[in-house]
């Protein structure tokens, strides 16, 4: 990402302030419309969840400028979410649900740049919980 | 999925197919590293264009001792060799699995395949093979394909958002815009390529890490490794096809048609199929697939051969009698490329037709191809601008110098001059040497319009140097003049006028200043257009209308970013970090400024960088962070003095020495500065100096700030002279009063102090409930200040310790119940006691909050329980 790309994603975040539970709600909807198989890999009830998910995304999006400060962020979750039953093809399935979610919360705000800043984040963050993720996955699992 | 195929025991193996270079041998051996670890015994087996000529040749390390001899009738029998081999096998790894690894496969001779089928199909071994985009897949593969036993993985180039992500990674840190885009240019996602050139570039020095941020400071090297990748894949290319990469890598596009006539037939289809070329079907040419190739082959060709391909293509394009323009240029670098002597001026044509596209490189590269005598002062200063665009300043000034000798008209005569003192203003950092210039062009101008221009220019030398007055003074003695004359005008003025605290004018004048330049178009020797969009940024900050600075100017940046206009991203760097400073965003504002110094550093200019590491400075002594601020003031110090802004860059060092702990050192600072900004017509820095003095030392600066304050029309300004005014009146309501005049601007951070000065002054007066409450809005509005350390909040911790009266047992058993909406009554029941008591109880503990209702519980709890 270019350091530009990187503010455009923390002020894009910014903007969102108080919308930011309408912008997790949207998300889980996205996720479970793309891939209704994935809907029993989460509690019945979201709310912890969405503010648990909230929070890890203000983290993350903050970090975003300090690579390994982000690194710490992102491996450990990559980790956590093996024992989750979360598997590599759904990191697709997740991207693409949180750029609709900011598309549809951000609106107009949410023009070409942003989304291509956006969808480097994303990759950014996947690539690297992917790694976290291959280190806690026990050979021959 | 690899380990499930590997223990299903019914699969025969894994195939990987993709491109040259994607990382297909990379997977296989990873492949194999797993197999080892969970107890597989592992082997390579490697096809090549040698072994391809021997039976067995690729995998003769599978064959036990003694068995490649011939039987008794002088053959050799396949299916008795086959099978001892595979009893040795299983003897030899006691009956595991033997992991095989067959690189490039399709390279393999026959009889080596068939023994691998053989293998295959009775799972003694389990294949791991590979297969380029391209290749034939062997018969082999096929038939396990068919029975369904192969696992088949695709690998792909990397798209654009991964070459991305795997440089940010593998260099730990974002890399800067244009330098992404020259890594995805050069590789198209091959992710070899990739990891060669950044290695390359890493080591030539071409690659470097600045504040945090990686950028590309020259070409892209082709590294000797490069060579021989690129040659493994074109090596074995028939001499036919060979020329036809060649003439590609010198000269491409070049015409369909052509190529046609010029190469066997079959020839350009072969490349084709082999992904090494591409035909534009609609343009009717033809371009090497891939743009690392035309470098590495331009590299590793003769250079002989290379000039009589250059010299012969442009005689050709010559002949078919082209008339000026893009063909033109083609042939002027075709025959600098071989090393001949173009014509000058097809050179001078071809300069400024790049000079149109702005490539400023090989405007450069043509004008310096012309000889010294044939230079004209055009010629001069098209190269001279070039120069300055490129960094180049002290040549730019000696072609530009030597350009004002030359026999030229007026209007060349005054470009000269404008493009001449512009460098030395920004480039070699010498205001009075381009004052100098611009007084000599004065004397001999005849031209009303040329002179308007001059003048103008005079203006802008003063305003970029410090000195808004004088340029005020300058702009006064001008009326009319053209539209350009008129854009000139607006970039000098209304930076001037912003700096003196006429800030609506200084608006409306960045405003006009802009529609009158888009309409001009881009001319030589005046500023990119976006110059006048940071002017509008500055005249709102001086305004205090924080909100619509950073909006324009994050749309001003993004447009400018993706322009590639580094002198543009540079100031609204500045400019937006200057907002994020008043703001009180102070991360946000140390992000600003260190890329403005990065960006600053790349494009060389010196002025500009060290604006930007005196805010950088700034921002570190706001965070509390002196180390880091005396680093970055140490490496401005490495840097000419640049006067504009000079006293806003002294800022830096006040506050550097604040944060140090050496107050008087500070004080000192802020008040040189001061006179300096009065002295010169900085009114609107006058009264940020003079007020952070007062933030930092409680120096009474009341008075002039109020003078500031009449003479400016800015409410940043007269929310300052409010602040100073009520401190020294030490009323808590006027305090009060100046915090949320802060905080109407989005000041969050002056809003803070001024909050937290009003805590204190009802603290005095007795008055414990309004302390309590401006001691809450200030530790609110000072958590949304990024982590600002400043001495007006250390105070304010102070006075929050003192303040500090947590809620007794008792108290806080109320008010929770209160909360809830409980009455008086019914806690008194629950809680055993007298409803006066509980009411006791509720008084104390909203003065201690510093609210009057139940309804102000519930939002104070929050951060007090």
């Amino acid at each position: 990402m270019t350091p530009e790309q990187i503010t455009l994603v923390q002020s894009s975040f910014d903007r969102l302030g108080p919308d930011l539970p309408a912008l997790t709600a949207r998300f889980y909807q996205e996720v479970f419309q793309r891939d209704p198989a994935l809907r029993p890999l989460f509690p019945s009830d979201l709310a912890e969840l969405r503010v648990k998910f909230a929070q890890k995304l203000t983290e993350i999006v903050q970090s975003m400028p300090r690579l390994a400060e982000l690194l710490v962020h992102t491996r450990a979750l990559g980790a956590r979410h093996v024992g989750y039953g979360v598997r590599t093809r759904d990191y697709q399935t997740i991207g693409d649900s949180l750029i609709a979610a900011l598309a549809a919360v951000l609106g107009e705000e949410f023009d070409a740049q942003t989304h291509e800043a956006w969808v480097l984040a994303y990759t950014l963050v996947a690539e690297t919980m992917l790694e976290g993720a291959a280190a806690a996955r026990p050979i021959g699992s | 999925m690899f380990e499930r195929a590997l223990g299903s025991g019914e699969r025969a193996g894994l195939v990987i197919y993709g491109r040259a270079g994607v990382g297909k041998t990379r997977l296989a051996d990873e492949c194999a590293d797993q197999a080892a670890a969970s107890g597989h015994p592992a082997q390579r087996v490697a096809g090549s264009r040698t072994t391809a000529l021997l039976p067995l040749g690729g995998v003769a390390a599978l064959l036990p001792d003694g068995l490649g001899g011939l039987g008794p009738d002088g053959q050799v029998n396949p299916v008795a060799l086959f099978e001892q081999t595979r009893q040795a096998l299983h003897e030899r790894h006691r009956g595991r699995r033997l992991v095989i690894v067959a690189d490039d496969v399709a390279l393999l001779d026959a009889a080596s395949l068939a023994l691998l089928g053989y293998l295959a199909a009775q799972r003694s071994i389990f294949l791991i093979a590979t297969v380029r985009t391209g290749e034939p897949v062997p018969d082999l593969l096929t038939d396990l394909w068919r029975d369904g036993r192969l696992e088949r993985v695709d690998l792909h180039d990397l798209s654009r958002a991964h070459v991305d992500t795997l440089l940010h990674l593998a260099l730990g840190g974002p890399i800067e815009g244009g330098a992404g885009r020259e890594f995805w240019e050069a590789t198209r996602g091959n992710p070899l390529y990739l990891h060669e050139l950044t290695l390359g570039a890493l080591d030539s020095g071409a690659l470097v890490e600045r504040s945090g941020v990686w950028h590309l400071e020259d070409f892209l090297p082709a590294t000797s490794r490069l060579l021989d990748l690129v040659e493994q894949r074109i090596g074995g290319l028939p001499a036919e096809a060979r020329s036809v990469v060649e003439l590609l890598a010198l000269c491409q596009p070049v015409e369909l048609g052509y190529l046609e006539t010029a190469a066997p037939a079959g020839v350009l289809e072969s490349l084709e199929r082999a992904g090494l070329v591409t035909i534009a079907v609609a343009e009717a040419q033809v371009r090497l697939a891939h743009p690392l190739h035309a470098r590495v082959v331009r590299a590793a060709m003769p250079k002989l051969r290379a000039r009589a391909v250059l010299l012969a293509q442009a005689e050709r394009l010559e002949a078919a009698g082209s008339a000026p323009g893009p063909a033109e240029l083609r042939i002027a670098v075709w025959r600098l490329d071989a090393g001949a002597q173009p014509d000058p001026a097809v050179l001078a044509r071809g300069a400024h037709l790049a000079r149109y596209a702005h490539d400023f490189r090989m405007v450069r590269r043509l004008m310096e191809a012309v000889p010294g005598e044939d230079l004209d002062a055009v010629g001069a200063l098209l190269l001279g601008e070039a120069l300055y665009e490129l960094g180049a300043f002290d040549a730019s000034e000696r072609v530009l110098a030597l350009g004002q000798e030359l026999p030229s008209s007026e209007h060349t005569a005054l470009l000269l001059a404008v493009t001449r003192a512009k460098n030395a203003q920004w480039g070699l950092c010498q205001p009075e040497k381009a004052l100098a210039i611009n007084a000599a062009a004065r004397a001999v101008v005849t031209s009303p319009p040329l002179a308007e221009e001059l003048v103008a220019d005079e203006a802008s030398v003063l305003t970029f140097s410090g000195q808004p007055d004088r340029a005020l003074a300058v702009l006064g003695r001008t009326t009319s003049g053209d539209q350009r004359a008129r854009a000139v005008r607006a970039i000098a003025g209304a930076v001037a006028l912003a700096s003196a605290g006429r800030t609506a004018e200084a608006l409306a004048l960045a405003r006009d200043g802009h529609a009158d330049h888009v309409a001009l178009g881009d001319e030589p020797g005046i500023a990119h257009p976006a110059m006048h969009v940071v002017n509008q940024v500055f005249a709102l900050t001086e305004a205090g209308r924080l909100a619509e600075a950073e909006q324009v100017g994050r749309a001003g940046a993004e447009i400018v970013a993706s322009q590639r206009v580094p002198i543009a991203q540079i100031w609204f760097a500045i400019n937006l970090g200057r907002v994020a400073i008043l703001q009180g965003r102070l991360t946000t504002a140390r992000r600003c400024y260190a890329e403005a110094a990065g960006l600053a550093q790349s494009s060389r200019f010196a002025g500009s960088r060290r604006v930007a590491l005196s805010g950088l400075a700034l921002a570190h002594a706001m965070l509390g962070e002196p180390d880091a601020a005396a680093q970055a003031l140490a490496e401005r110090a490495a840097v000419p003095p640049f006067g504009f802004l000079g006293p806003e860059q002294r800022l830096a060092d006040a506050w550097a020495a604040s944060a140090a702990r050496r107050p008087a050192e500070s004080a000192e600072a802020f008040r040189a500065a001061a006179a300096e900004a009065a002295a010169t017509g900085h009114r609107v820095t006058e009264s940020w100096l003079l007020h952070d003095l007062m933030r930092t030392s409680g120096e009474d600066v009341s008075a002039r700030l109020s003078e500031l304050a009449s003479a400016c029309d800015s409410q940043l300004v007269s929310a300052r002279a409010r602040h100073a005014a009520a401190a020294r009146a030490r009323g808590g309501a006027e305090l009060s009063g100046a915090a949320d005049d802060f905080e109407s601007l989005g000041a969050l951070l002056l809003a803070a102090e001024a909050a937290g000065g009003a805590a204190d002054a009802f603290g005095r007066a007795g008055d414990r409930r309004a302390a309590t409450a401006a001691l809450r809005r200030s530790t609110a509005l000072a958590a949304a200040c990024e982590g600002a350390n400043t001495p007006g909040l250390l105070h304010l911790a102070t006075v929050n310790a003192a303040a500090a009266d947590p809620l007794s047992g008792r108290e806080r058993e109320v008010v929770l119940l209160a909360a809830t909406g409980m009455a008086s009554k019914d806690i008194a029941e629950r809680l055993y006691l007298s409803v006066r008591t509980v009411n006791n109880h509720l008084q104390h503990a909203y003065a201690k909050l510093g609210v009057t209702s139940r309804a102000g519980l519930t939002q104070a709890l929050g951060s007090t329980l």
